[in-house]
């Protein structure tokens, strides 16, 4: 790095420096009684200290001197890549599925729990990852197809005795007409009327399921739900009902890939580039935009399901916008349209509050912090889509 | 009728508080086509600024008037740092990225600044000292607060300035030309990179200036706060045509009204349904918002 | 290609961390005791929430201080927050179970504590919640759900008796925010007025997150009732409310129930909150045991003890003192040590019953310069 460089880098950081110790005095240090300065400088203290040390790091390993360390990490890396390209694809498949089968087996119940929030944000990912990754149509709303599906299978099975097998469709049956529902009014919609309206839809739901004393028992929720049986083996421990839904998330995978690439996903992903063209192309946008949604929400209904057998409570609380919000951040940052994207994802933001878990009050300002972090970092995702051809954005 | 009058004032009242946050969605989303889902946090962010600055200028025995005009400017100049430096870190860097990077760049930045105000303020509310603000006039049922009376004023004022500053100033001109064609204003020699910093400063300050408003009126401030008024204003400012700033006030009243006069005649828990249904009805018919939006769409 | 080293580097930490964290702790768990708390640490209800963590902390402080518990080398406590979403208690619920903890005092939102409860009774933990009062919480048959705080079919009766023989109210207006608790509170008032006589003009509703209650005010207002019945979750919304209520001029008497008690009330609401009545468990605040842990309190907090700080701390020492006679943290044997004890905590007299229900004994006060005074009290039916 050049001396200038260097320069410039060094008083970015102090003048960001100051910056935030104009913007953090204010909140700590005013007080009634006059002002305070050791409270905020203890706090200023440790994050310049933080500040100075990553940008020295980082400006140490620009001029090369972390080579040393770098290169046989590099070649290593090298070497797995060139293993991987070699390796069939089946292999790889079959070596996760084969973890994944295993997992449970060596773990605690805690990290049952928490795969098991994995595999269903993996179904909900990928059932937006249509919706949005594909289709191009941004939906704030998503997580309302989730709750449709969960107090489907509540209602069903408490009220009519329905096992949890039979109503797994009818929950991504009822889930894909909700889709339509609220696909339909937003068809003429773009960008972002679309989000509003999305999210109004959502709250709408939610307000829907909290206040409908007579169906939903509103903010009390419905309790007891039974788990689900199979030929009298009662999925008891949360290891039987990790294979459950591993089983509905490798559908939902297998389901989007197929779907990734038949007529209709590249009929989806001509929508998503230029809808007018598409149109013009002979693709019915009409039908294929409610199909998307329908599709979508089909996922996000056999998830809901599973989630209640899993959770037997399902409230209002469960489906809020932040649910949405976090689902849709999944797919974001994982990389739209990619299926091991919105995988990674998910393990990323599901995981991250989890370890976050020891910082406490720290939690959620530390995994904000990383979720702009990442996005600065990789706008595309982890692992973005592989597209077909240039597009004109891209020359620019 | 009575009853009719006072829900009016009610519906005017809380219009105005979403119109005043919904200004800075607008002016943002017209620039920069972000929706900054962090708007919320600068209106908490400047309500806790308000209380801060108004209970140590007490304390100094200033009049309660002074400390009230003081911290309001000094909290907006405030939120506009902030709005700055969120900007420089978060959203700069994405100018080019997918929309969709910056939508969830805005999310992460929320919840950061939603916690860093728990952090720093604690997780109880903090009270303002609402007896500056306190007393009012009364017509039999019908009743109207001083506060109210400000918080409509503050709002028409703050709205006429800002068009004038958008509509007649050579700052305005060039937001205006930015938010048209960025490279095109780059060339005939506007500093795009400023004019945007400059438009999140103004937007913040707004939404600095409405936390104030609602912390006196209501009476405290607390970390959290930010978040359901945000996606109202913010349905607000879609409603009314995003990037337009008198949409902004026609959205923000009109959600307002609604929402009060479905509490007031229907029923309190589905007022947000109404709410709702009148965005997505309005929308179906209107795609654009009432008023229209501000830019032409040939760049969506 | 960086993607697989991503992908790998993320997989091997996700393993270590989840298949890691149980391993390495288990070896020096022999002797400690460890205590969760589960209770909403962020989001909207975090004041309590941190004041029920604060409440255990400290019990476990005074049981250190007194030499702790034979036979346990040291006592832990492990906060989590179940930010009153049920899914994130349920999750807290299993970390605590990984964290092989004993015990959990808490949640606080009742539509937490039911999900959370179902599964540490799969792990046979003993939970003691010190303020959820949804009477489903111990009416499901679980051995190991102890509740220190009353009930609201105890509470919506107690307020009623009073509305009709202390108040004289013929007319009231409830309004709740739509929770489990709170509107589960308030359709037992509203059934309990019906019943005593007393015309319910009115049951509305407000959304949570909201600020403006003008709109049911002016109902409030034009229906005219002598009593405002108002059962929020919260007390800052509460104040919110009251405050409101003083502004538009209305002038019938103003009644709160146990999530509205705390200090925050008149902090934020000031004058406006005075003469309003509250219902909440009798706490002897002339109890040399309130007093001592209100020193403890606030020596540790710098500030007035919450609405149910004094609850988790009994919760807490109630579980230790049984452990202490145990002599072990079986949970059948605990229960047995639970179900004698008898002993007059910082809250109020202390004794579970077969269902883990531990008595109401709500008593109503009124706000006074500032202050919550002990108006009259359910059970005996006298005035303070």
């Amino acid at each position: 790095m050049t001396i200038r460089g260097s320069k410039k880098l060094w008083t970015g950081c102090a003048v960001g420096l100051v910056w935030f110790l104009i913007l953090l005095w204010p909140m700590l240090g005013i007080k009634p009684e006059g002002f305070e300065f050791a409270a905020t400088f203890q706090v200023f203290g440790y994050v310049a200290v933080a500040a100075v040390f990553v940008l020295f790091f980082y400006q140490v390993k620009e001029a090369g001197y972390l080579d040393a360390a770098g290169k046989p990490i590099q070649s290593a890396a090298g070497l797995i890549q060139r293993a991987y390209a070699k390796t069939p694809t089946w292999v790889l498949l079959g070596a996760t599925l084969a973890v994944a089968i295993v997992f449970p087996l060596v773990t605690g119940r805690y990290a049952h729990d928490v795969a098991i929030s994995v595999l269903i944000y993996i179904c909900l990912g990928l059932g937006l990852n249509v919706v949005v990754g594909l289709a191009g149509l941004l939906d704030l709303g998503y997580i309302a197809f989730y709750g449709v599906g969960a107090y489907t299978y509540a209602l069903l099975s408490l009220n009519f005795g329905f096992s949890f097998w039979l109503c797994l469709p009818i929950a991504g049956l009822l889930a894909a007409i909700a889709g339509c529902i609220i696909g339909y009014p937003t068809l003429r919609m773009r960008g972002d009327y679309l989000a509003i309206v999305t999210l109004g839809f959502g709250e709408i739901v939610r307000l829907i399921l909290n206040n409908w004393m007579a169906l939903t028992n509103g903010p009390n929720g419905i309790l007891g739900i039974p788990r689900p049986e199979l030929f009298g083996f009662d999925f008891r421990s949360l290891a039987s009902l990790y294979y459950v839904i591993l089983a509905i998330a490798v559908v939902t995978v297998l389901s989007v890939y197929r779907l990734n690439y038949s007529r209709i996903g590249r009929a989806w992903e001509a929508i998503r580039e230029d809808e007018t063209a598409a149109e013009l192309m002979g693709v019915n946008t009409f039908l294929l935009k409610l199909l998307a949604y329908a599709m979508g929400a089909t996922f996000a209904g056999f998830a809901g399901a599973f989630f209640a057998a899993r959770m037997r409570f399902v409230g209002p609380e469960s489906f809020s916008f932040l649910e949405s919000a976090m689902v849709l951040s999944m797919v974001v940052l994982g990389g739209m349209g990619s299926i091991p994207g919105v995988i990674l994802g998910v393990l990323a933001l599901v995981a991250l509050p989890e370890v976050f878990r020891e910082f406490e009050l720290y939690r959620m300002l530390v995994f904000g912090g990383v979720m702009t972090l990442m996005m600065l970092v990789r706008p595309a995702g982890i692992w973005p889509a592989k597209r077909v051809g240039r597009r004109s954005e891209e020359m620019e | 009728m009575e009853f009719f009058i006072q829900q009016l004032i009610n519906g005017i009242t809380l219009g105005g508080v979403y119109a005043l946050i919904a200004l800075g969605y607008t002016m943002v989303y017209g620039i920069i086509q972000l929706i900054n889902f962090a708007h919320g946090e600068f209106f908490a962010a400047g309500g806790y600024m308000g209380v801060i600055l108004i209970s140590y200028l007490s304390a100094q025995g200033l009049h309660p008037y002074a400390c009230l005009a003081i911290s309001l400017v000094l909290a907006m100049g405030y939120c506009a740092l902030l709005a700055m430096a969120v900007e420089q870190l978060a959203y700069k860097p994405l100018r080019q990225a997918s929309r969709l990077a910056a939508l969830l760049s805005a999310l992460g930045m929320s919840i950061f600044l939603q916690n860093g105000l728990m952090l720093t303020q604690g997780v109880y509310d903090k009270a303002y000292p609402t007896e500056i603000t306190s007393g009012g006039l009364s017509w039999g049922l019908v009743s109207v607060s001083y506060m109210q009376m400000f918080i409509v004023a503050l709002t028409a004022g703050l709205l006429l300035g800002l068009n004038l500053l958008v509509f007649k100033t050579r700052i305005g001109r060039a937001m205006r030309a930015t938010a048209q064609d960025k490279v095109m204003s780059a060339l005939v020699g506007i500093n795009s990179n400023r004019i945007i910093a400059i438009t999140f400063a103004i937007g913040a300050a707004l939404a600095a200036a409405a936390g104030i408003m609602v912390g006196l009126y209501y009476g405290s401030v607390n970390y959290s706060m930010g978040f359901v008024p945000g996606i109202k204003a913010f349905a607000a400012a879609v409603l009314g045509g995003i990037g337009n700033i008198t949409g902004a006030l026609v959205g923000g009243l009109i959600i307002g009204m609604v929402e009060v006069f479905a509490a007031g005649y229907v029923s309190g828990e589905y007022k947000d349904v109404f709410a709702f249904v009148i965005l997505i009805a309005v929308l179906y018919f209107k795609p654009t918002g009432i008023m229209g939006e501000n830019v032409d769409d040939t760049r969506v | 290609m960086k993607r697989l080293l991503v992908l790998v580097v993320a997989l091997a930490l996700l393993g270590l961390v989840l298949g890691g964290c149980g391993g390495k702790e288990e070896k020096k768990a022999e002797n400690i005791l460890k205590i969760g708390t589960l209770s909403p640490l962020t989001g909207p209800y975090a004041a309590d929430g941190n004041d029920i963590r604060q409440g255990a902390e400290i019990a476990v402080e005074v049981f250190k201080a007194q030499g702790g518990i034979p036979g346990y080398s040291d006592i832990q406590v492990f906060p989590q927050d179940s930010a009153c979403d049920p899914k994130q208690a349920v999750a807290a619920a299993n970390k605590l179970i990984n964290d092989k903890v004993s015990a959990v005092v808490g949640a606080y939102c009742s539509s937490s504590t039911i999900p959370a409860s179902e599964t540490l009774a799969e792990e046979k933990i003993i939970m003691l919640t010190p303020a959820s009062t949804n009477p489903q919480v111990t009416e499901r048959g679980l051995p190991y759900m102890f509740r220190t705080c009353g009930r609201d079919d105890h509470q919506g009766p107690a307020a009623v008796k009073f509305m009709t023989d202390v108040a004289g109210v013929k007319k009231i207006f409830i309004v709740d925010d739509k929770t489990t608790y709170s509107q589960g509170l308030a359709d037992g008032v509203e059934s309990a007025a019906r019943a005593a006589g007393i015309e319910v003009l009115d049951h509305d509703h407000v959304n949570q997150g909201d600020k403006d209650y003008s709109a049911v005010l002016t109902k409030v207002k034009a229906a005219g009732p002598d009593l405002l019945y108002i059962s929020l979750q919260n007390s800052a919304t509460g104040a919110l409310m009251v405050i409101q209520a003083k502004r538009m001029g209305i002038d019938a008497i103003l009644m709160g129930q146990d999530a509205v008690y705390h200090p925050q009330l008149m902090e934020i609401a000031k004058g406006d909150a005075e003469g309003m009545f509250l219902t909440f468990g009798a706490i002897d605040k002339n109890a040399t045991a309130f007093k001592d842990f209100q020193a403890k309190w606030k020596e540790k907090t710098g500030k007035e003890p919450g609405a149910y700080s004094a609850y988790s701390f009994d919760s807490a020492t109630a579980y230790l003192n049984a452990v202490k006679a145990a002599g072990t943290t079986d949970p059948a044997k605990v229960r047995e040590q639970l179900m004698k004890l008898k002993f007059t905590g910082a809250s109020k007299d202390i004794s579970y019953d077969e269902k883990g229900d531990s008595g109401s004994n709500y008593t109503v006060y009124q706000v006074k310069d500032g202050a919550f005074v002990p108006y009259w009290n359910s059970l005996t039916g006298q005035k303070y």
